[in-house]
C-alpha cells in the first residue's frame, strides 16, 4: 500500500492541478486579505475588525471539493484509471488510498493558505499599527482558536475526500463540478430559507456549520438554526461515509471500458 | 502450457448488446497470439475481461493460474497496452512512466530502461500532450513492458503508427517472443498481424470463429484463384451467378469456390479478355473472410 500512497502523491506533484488549487486558494483568501488589511481605514480594523480580512479562508474548502472531484475525474478523463486498476486491481484500496491522499493534501493546502493569510494580516498590521487581539493575547482563548483551526483544517480535509468519492461516482467531469457549485451555493441555500430544519442537516451546510461553529449557532430566535458542533462533525461524518462507501462499492462493480 | 484459459466467456451490456458470445480458448506459453477480427468483433472486450477491468457476464477466465487481480504484483506478471489507456496530457512522459511503476513498486530505473527501449528517452521531459500518436504509443508501449513481464497483452498496438513505426512493432514484437513471452495482440489490420503472429483467435459478432496456427488454418482453407481483367465486373457477375465467393478491387478479382480451370472456361464462355490467372494458397485475409462469409450464410 505504500507504494500506492507514494504513486498517488507523485500523480499530484507531477501536474499542476494541486498547485492550481493552492494559488486558487491563495487568490480567494491572501489577496483580499491583504486588499482589506491594506486599504480599509485604520479605525475600522481595530477592535477585532482585521478578522474580516481572514474570512476569504472559508472559500478554501469549496475548492477543495473541486480539487477532490478533478482528482478523481481527471483518471477517468485521460484513462489513466486503467493504469492504476492494472497496477493495482484490488479497487477498494485504490480508492481508500485515494480519499486519504487527497483528504491530505487538501489540509496541507487549507494549512499553508491561512498560515499566509495570518502571517499577511500581521504583517501589515504591524506596518500600520493596527492592534490585533484575537491574534496576539494570550488568554483562556487559545485553545479554543487552536480548536477552530483544527476543525477547520479538518472539514477542509474532509471535504476534499468528499469531492473524491462524489468525482468516482459521477465521473464526468463538468457536470460533477458545475453540479456541486449549483448544489451548495445555490440549492442548499433555497432549501436552508424554505425549510430550515432540514437545510440545516443538508452536507455543505454541516460543513460550514463545523467551520464556522458557534458562530452559526445562534438560536432559533434569529431565523438562522443551525446545528452543535459535535452535531455537525457527525452529519458530515455520516455523508462522507456513505459517499466514500457508495463510490468504493461502485468502483468495485463498475466495467473500465 | 497454458497461460491464458477462457471458458464460456460471454460478456452483455445492458439488454441489447452482447459484445462477446461463449468464448473459449487457450494461449500456451511462449506464442505470440493473434486476436483477429473486424471493429465490434469483441476482441477488446475479451482483452479486458482477461485483465480483470470488466467483468464477465458468464464464464471465466485465468492467466498463470489464477484471476489477474488475484496474482501477486500483477503489473510485474502482466503488462498491457489498452486502447482507452493513456496517460495525463500535463505530466512529462517520464513522471507518466514513474507513477506506474511506483504504484507497482518497480525500481526507478526501470523507467529509464524502457524508454530507451521505445526510443523515447530524447523526449522523456517533455509533457505528453506534445506527443504524437505515435509517440503516446511507444510510451504505452513503454508502460506495458515496465514490470519486465511474463506476457504482453496489446490492444490494436499499430494504431497511429506510421509505416516506419509499424516496421518498428513487428521487430519489437518478434524481440519480445525471442525472450521467450507470451504476446496475445489484438489488431482488425490481418496483414500487419500475418507477419508476426504464430497462431490466431479468429472473432466475429463476439464469437470465436477459428482458433490455430496460421499455418494450419491457412491450409485447411479452400485455395483462392486471383484474376486481374479489364471486364472485371462483368466476370464478377457471371461468377456470383455460379454461386463462387468473389472479392473484387477494381480489376481484381479474387474468387473462392471454382477451380482456375473453372474461372478461365467461364470468362472465355463469355468473352472475357484475362490479363492474370493463377491459384494461390489462402491468405489470413482469405481464411478470415472465408469464415466469416460462412458464418453469415450460416
Amino acid at each position: 500500500m505504500t507504494g500506492l500512497i507514494r504513486a498517488e502523491f507523485l500523480k499530484l506533484s507531477s501536474t499542476r492541478t494541486a498547485f492550481g488549487l493552492f494559488i486558487a486558494a491563495l487568490a480567494v483568501s491572501v489577496l483580499p486579505a491583504i486588499l482589506v488589511m491594506s486599504l480599509v481605514p485604520r479605525a475600522a480594523l481595530s477592535d477585532g475588525g482585521a478578522a474580516i480580512a481572514a474570512s476569504g479562508l472559508t472559500i478554501v474548502p469549496l475548492l477543495a471539493v473541486v480539487f477532490g472531484i478533478l482528482g478523481m475525474t481527471n483518471e477517468y478523463r485521460h484513462g489513466t484509471i486503467t493504469y492504476t486498476y492494472l497496477t493495482t486491481p484490488r479497487r477498494g484500496i485504490v480508492m481508500i488510498v485515494k480519499l486519504v491522499c487527497y483528504g491530505v493534501a487538501g489540509t496541507l493546502v487549507m494549512a499553508a493558505t491561512a498560515l499566509l493569510v495570518v502571517l499577511a494580516i500581521a504583517l501589515i498590521a504591524a506596518v500600520r499599527d493596527i492592534p490585533l487581539p484575537w491574534l496576539t493575547t494570550a488568554n483562556a482563548s487559545d485553545l479554543e482558536t487552536i480548536r477552530n483551526a483544527a476543525m477547520f483544517l479538518l472539514t477542509t480535509g474532509m471535504m476534499t475526500a468528499f469531492g473524491v468519492s462524489l468525482g468516482a461516482l459521477l465521473r464526468a467531469q463538468v457536470p460533477t463540478i458545475a453540479g456541486v457549485m449549483v448544489w451548495a451555493l445555490a440549492i442548499e441555500g433555497i432549501v436552508a430559507i424554505i425549510k430550515p430544519r432540514i437545510g440545516m442537516y443538508l452536507p455543505f451546510a454541516a460543513f460550514q456549520q463545523l467551520t464556522m461553529g458557534d458562530a452559526l449557532n445562534v438560536g432559533e430566535a434569529s431565523g438562522l438554526l443551525a446545528l452543535t458542533r459535535p452535531e455537525a462533525f457527525l452529519v458530515a461524518i455520516a455523508y462522507i461515509a456513505v459517499f466514500s462507501v457508495a463510490a468504493v462499492f461502485i468502483s468495485m462493480r463498475r466495467d473500465v471500458t | 502450457m497454458p497461460v491464458i484459459e477462457a471458458e464460456h466467456l460471454s460478456k452483455r451490456f445492458g439488454k441489447k448488446v452482447l459484445a462477446v458470445d461463449d468464448v473459449s480458448f487457450t494461449i500456451e506459453e511462449g506464442t505470440i497470439t493473434g486476436v483477429l477480427g473486424p471493429n465490434g468483433a469483441g476482441k477488446t472486450t475479451t482483452l479486458r475481461m482477461i485483465l480483470d477491468l470488466v467483468r464477465p457476464t458468464a464464464g471465466h477466465v485465468s492467466i498463470l493460474g489464477s484471476r489477474y487481480r488475484d496474482l501477486h504484483a500483477p503489473a510485474t506478471r502482466v503488462g498491457a497496452l489498452l486502447d482507452s489507456a493513456g496517460f495525463h496530457p500535463g505530466r512529462t512522459g517520464r513522471n507518466a512512466l514513474r507513477v506506474i511503476a511506483t504504484g507497482a513498486r518497480i525500481p526507478p530505473e526501470r523507467v529509464g530502461e524502457v524508454l530507451d527501449m521505445v526510443e523515447l528517452t530524447d523526449a522523456a521531459r517533455r509533457r505528453v500532450k506534445g506527443y504524437s500518436t505515435g509517440m503516446k504509443q511507444r510510451l504505452a508501449l513503454a508502460a506495458a513492458l515496465l514490470g519486465d513481464p511474463e506476457i504482453l497483452i496489446l490492444d490494436e498496438p499499430a494504431n497511429g503508427l506510421d509505416p516506419e513505426g509499424m516496421r518498428w512493432l513487428r521487430a519489437f514484437l518478434r524481440a519480445q517472443a525471442s525472450e521467450g513471452r507470451t504476446v496475445l495482440v489484438a489488431s482488425h489490420v490481418l496483414v500487419e498481424v500475418e507477419q508476426t503472429v504464430d497462431d490466431v483467435l479468429i472473432m466475429g459478432r463476439g464469437k470465436l470463429l477459428a482458433q490455430g496456427p496460421i499455418a494450419r488454418l491457412t491450409a485447411g482453407a479452400a485455395p483462392v484463384v486471383r484474376v486481374r481483367s479489364p471486364h472485371a465486373e462483368k466476370l464478377e457477375q457471371l461468377l456470383l451467378q455460379k454461386g463462387a465467393a468473389v472479392n473484387r478491387v477494381e480489376t481484381a478479382l479474387a474468387i473462392r469456390g471454382p477451380s482456375s480451370a473453372e474461372v478461365g472456361e467461364l470468362a472465355n464462355a463469355g468473352g472475357i479478355v484475362l490479363h492474370e490467372l493463377l491459384t494461390e494458397q489462402a491468405s489470413l485475409e482469405d481464411l478470415f473472410l472465408q469464415i466469416a462469409g460462412t458464418r453469415r450464410e450460416s
